[in-house]
């Protein structure tokens, strides 16, 4: 059953780490990226996070979203490749076209970057389920109705696809093509927006009179029905990350 | 001192010309049931919105008259204060479940933490409230995941345990197959027991007649009547209304069998007579000869998910006179009527369309013959305007913009929603969403049109207007294929009866057999037709489809 979360339920180390210090970890993942700019220090961090999603038993499912970005990575490749302005060295030739190794450097590191973001963001979100992620933040003082926007968030991509299945049916039953050839499947793509997106709007407004039902904007104090374990070896993570990152801006300060 | 108290209340919608309600006025006592009657459009769901401040807080609108919860008075404070007081219940079980949770138990305390219960309470009165509504048993899965029986009570469940003075139920089976309706009509009698307050509407009037002390008939935003089952169920101007009254109402009327006393009809089988002589003339309908498109179904297997198969092994041939396909949710007949019109494709076996096998065309190009109307019109509808709606078949299918244009118009005004060409879908109602579902697939003239329940949510005209699409249909010499879950309408429209369950078919042949198989009907789990099981519980064993069969 579709539990419209992209949350991946496994028993791992990772799973057991409290929400605030994977996001402690995220934030430090990939800001130390973008402060360093060694390739070889930024593969190391993204090997890292790779090995953190390893051990999260979570590494497979990644994998398809670092596929979408490829995307974009690709036109990084090219663009940066063929007109950064410091061209000078003919890395290789694609016919006519002409890579440069600048350029491509350069392009290399985005690219790092980029997936590493990904990954990073994927141990947080594939590995912490989503309300146990906004329940830390609420307490921490995040407005409820803010959290319920972060928490419907996460939870948009699985609906989208859901609702986009639907609606691929009925048009197809009343005569629109949509089998077929990738040109075909994105021609039907595009007519789809519209209706997935005024579908979802006008569900949105009757699930906010369900949360109105239910006393969401009540003034006063909030409680919490579970008591928020401490975890175990929060501090000392959090101490690591916080190190690591103040070694990594000394590094940079230095060199 | 009164519960709830409305006085002069009168409301209108922003952008809307007309009172939704006008100048209603009534009371509701501790421990009271109190039932809501009316067509769709009359102003119920309006009504249970301005009992929960929703009207005016959350929608705006013109607003007068006053609506006291005790002694607190709507108008001025706020929703959330309201909410603590007033539990509301309603129609979509889906839509209720607030997305933030993803247990039934935290669900359950979504409301509680709102309200600032502190923890150890909070843990006791989920426990108590998912006690009540028998979903123990369910607490650790995800909402979502649920049928529509189990979300709908994880949903009163949700409001109960906020301990609220009243619960407000609007239509709340109406989108339940009979057994998920079932559950809920339970535990909404188990809480009526408990000295619970209730307002309920709803288009199921034996249920309402069972458990109501009073009943409410509303009739374009206005009260009609406020008076006691029997005496409201008992108006012979009840139909003008677009109310429907109980069967035992009906029959007792088609005998001619009042109450000597009091002049009123008897509303449930309790007060129905035992002493009077029934005659019987049952009618057959007969196939009207016409030839009809015939799709022939040989050894049908599919699943979707590898070893979990869902269809197992159907043979079939449908053709002729309108059929009507009855059985469980989860049975697997919406999974069928999708393969039968080339959405799904069958893991092995095959369908003949007039002899010609599904699997050479895809369902884009099936659109010209095979039409399928489905179950939630919101999954159907994507265009912002009525009218393009219902012409983007016909114009898909090849049809000019001017012959799409004329077979829209025709068949909104078919439907009865010729004046609404031009509204966006999403402000009507969900009633009339399914009917400009049933008129965009009907503009494509389609040889084979199946239906997903059509009479979902539809009060009695909504009702006999698909009644009457079905007969002309058939007419035209169309094969008519429709799932159903209302037995009485099956009863009164269908020759034809497929049973099924679990994949397969338990009993295909005329109606009136159909309802004969105890056995296949417990194992479908759906039950004989009210008055098939009011003839057979006066003690005669007959098989009785119609009111008109008496005499």
């Amino acid at each position: 059953m579709n539990n419209m979360t992209l949350y991946v339920s496994r028993d791992s180390p990772v799973h057991r780490v409290d929400p605030m210090t994977k996001l402690l970890f995220v934030f430090i993942s990939i800001t130390s990226t973008y402060i360093l700019s060694d390739h070889l220090a930024v593969l190391g961090i993204l090997l890292f996070t790779f090995f953190i999603l390893l051990i999260g038993k979570v590494f497979k499912s990644i994998l398809p979203v670092i596929g979408v970005s490829f995307l974009l990575i690709a036109s990084i490749i090219i663009v940066q490749g063929f007109f950064h302005p410091d061209r000078a060295t003919v890395l290789f030739e694609i016919g006519p076209i002409a890579i440069y190794k600048e350029g491509f450097l350069i392009a290399f590191l985005i690219t790092l970057r980029v997936v590493n973001m990904v990954a990073a963001f994927g141990v947080l979100i594939l590995t912490t389920k989503p309300d146990d992620l906004v329940e830390a933040l609420l307490q921490k003082g995040l407005s409820p109705k803010f959290g319920y926007v972060l928490l419907s968030v996460l939870q948009i991509i699985p609906q989208m696809v859901a609702l986009t299945g639907k609606i691929t049916d009925a048009q197809r039953a009343r005569g629109m093509e949509t089998e077929g050839g990738i040109w075909m499947r994105f021609k039907s793509f595009l007519p789809l927006l519209g209706p997935v997106v005024l579908n979802s709007l006008t569900e949105t407004r009757e699930r906010s009179i369900a949360l109105e039902i239910r006393g969401f904007n009540a003034k006063g104090n909030r409680t919490f029905l579970y008591e928020r374990k401490n975890y175990r070896y929060s501090v000392p993570f959090r101490i690591a990350l916080i190190a690591f990152f103040l070694a990594v801006i000394a590094w940079r300060v230095i060199s | 001192m009164s519960v709830l108290r409305v006085v002069n209340l009168k409301y209108k919608y922003p952008d809307s010309h007309r009172f939704a309600l006008n100048d209603i006025s009534f009371t509701v006592e501790k421990g009271e049931f109190l039932g809501i009657v009316g067509m769709n459009t009359s102003g119920k769901t309006t009504l249970c919105y301005a009992l929960s401040g929703l009207v005016p807080h959350f929608f705006k609108g013109a607003y007068g008259g006053d609506v006291y919860i005790g002694d607190m008075d709507v108008l001025s404070h706020e929703i959330s204060e309201i909410t603590a007081k007033v539990g509301l219940v309603f129609e979509n079980p889906f839509l209720q479940m607030t997305g933030a949770k993803f247990t039934v138990y935290d669900e359950i305390a979504f409301g509680l933490e709102n309200q600032g219960v502190p923890r150890d309470v909070m843990h006791e009165r989920i426990r108590e409230s998912m006690k009540l509504l028998d979903i123990e048993g369910l607490q650790g899965k995800n909402p979502f995941s649920l049928s529509g029986g189990q979300m709908q009570r994880v949903a009163i469940a949700s409001v109960i345990a906020m301990q609220p003075d009243v619960l407000i139920l609007d239509e709340p089976t109406s989108q339940l197959d009979p057994e998920g309706a079932e559950e809920v009509f339970r535990v909404v009698e188990k809480l009526a027991d408990e000295g619970m307050t209730i307002i309920m509407a709803e288009q199921k009037m034996e249920k309402l007649a069972a458990y109501a002390d009073r009943i409410l008939l509303l009739y374009d935003g206005k009260l009609i009547e406020d008076g006691k089952p029997e005496e409201v169920f008992s108006r012979e101007d009840l139909n003008e209304f677009g109310v429907e009254p109980p069967v035992y109402v009906k029959i007792s009327r088609a005998l001619g069998l009042r109450n000597e006393m009091s002049g009123l009809y008897p509303i449930s089988l309790e007060q129905m007579p035992t002493e009077r002589d029934i005659q019987f003339h049952p009618v057959t309908k007969t196939n009207n000869g016409n030839t009809t498109s015939e799709l022939i179904v040989r050894d049908l297997h599919f699943g979707y998910e590898k070893g979990q198969d869902v269809i197992r092994g159907l043979n079939v041939t449908l053709s002729g006179e309108p059929i009507a396909i009855i059985g469980q949710n989860g049975a697997g007949k919406t999974t069928f009527v999708k393969l039968l019109k080339a959405l799904l494709k069958p893991d092995t076996g095959e369908i003949l369309l007039n002899g010609a096998p599904l699997s050479e065309t895809t369902a884009a190009k099936l659109a010209s013959r095979i039409g399928l109307i489905f179950q939630n019109p919101n999954d159907q509808i994507f265009k912002h305007k009525v009218i393009d709606e219902v012409m983007f078949g016909p114009l898909n299918i090849g049809q000019t913009g001017e012959e799409a244009l004329a077979n829209a118009k025709e068949m909104l005004a078919l439907v009865g929603l010729a004046d609404k060409a031009d509204e966006n879908p999403y402000d009507l109602s969900l009633a009339e969403r399914k009917m400009v579902a049933v008129a965009s697939i009907l503009a494509m003239d389609t040889d084979v049109v199946i239906f997903d329940e059509p009479t979902m949510g539809q009060d009695v005209r909504g009702k006999s207007k698909v009644q009457e699409i079905i007969h002309s249909l058939h007419e035209k010499g169309k094969l008519v294929i429709c799932i159903l879950h209302d037995m009485d309408f099956v009863a009164d429209t269908f020759g034809r009866t497929i049973i099924f369950s679990n994949g397969g078919m338990l009993f295909d042949g005329p109606t009136r057999e159909a309802f004969a198989q105890e056995e296949a009907l417990r194992l479908a789990r759906v039950e004989q037709p009210n008055i098939t099981k009011l003839v057979q519980r006066l003690g005669y064993d007959r098989i009785i489809l119609r009111a008109t069969e008496l005499i």
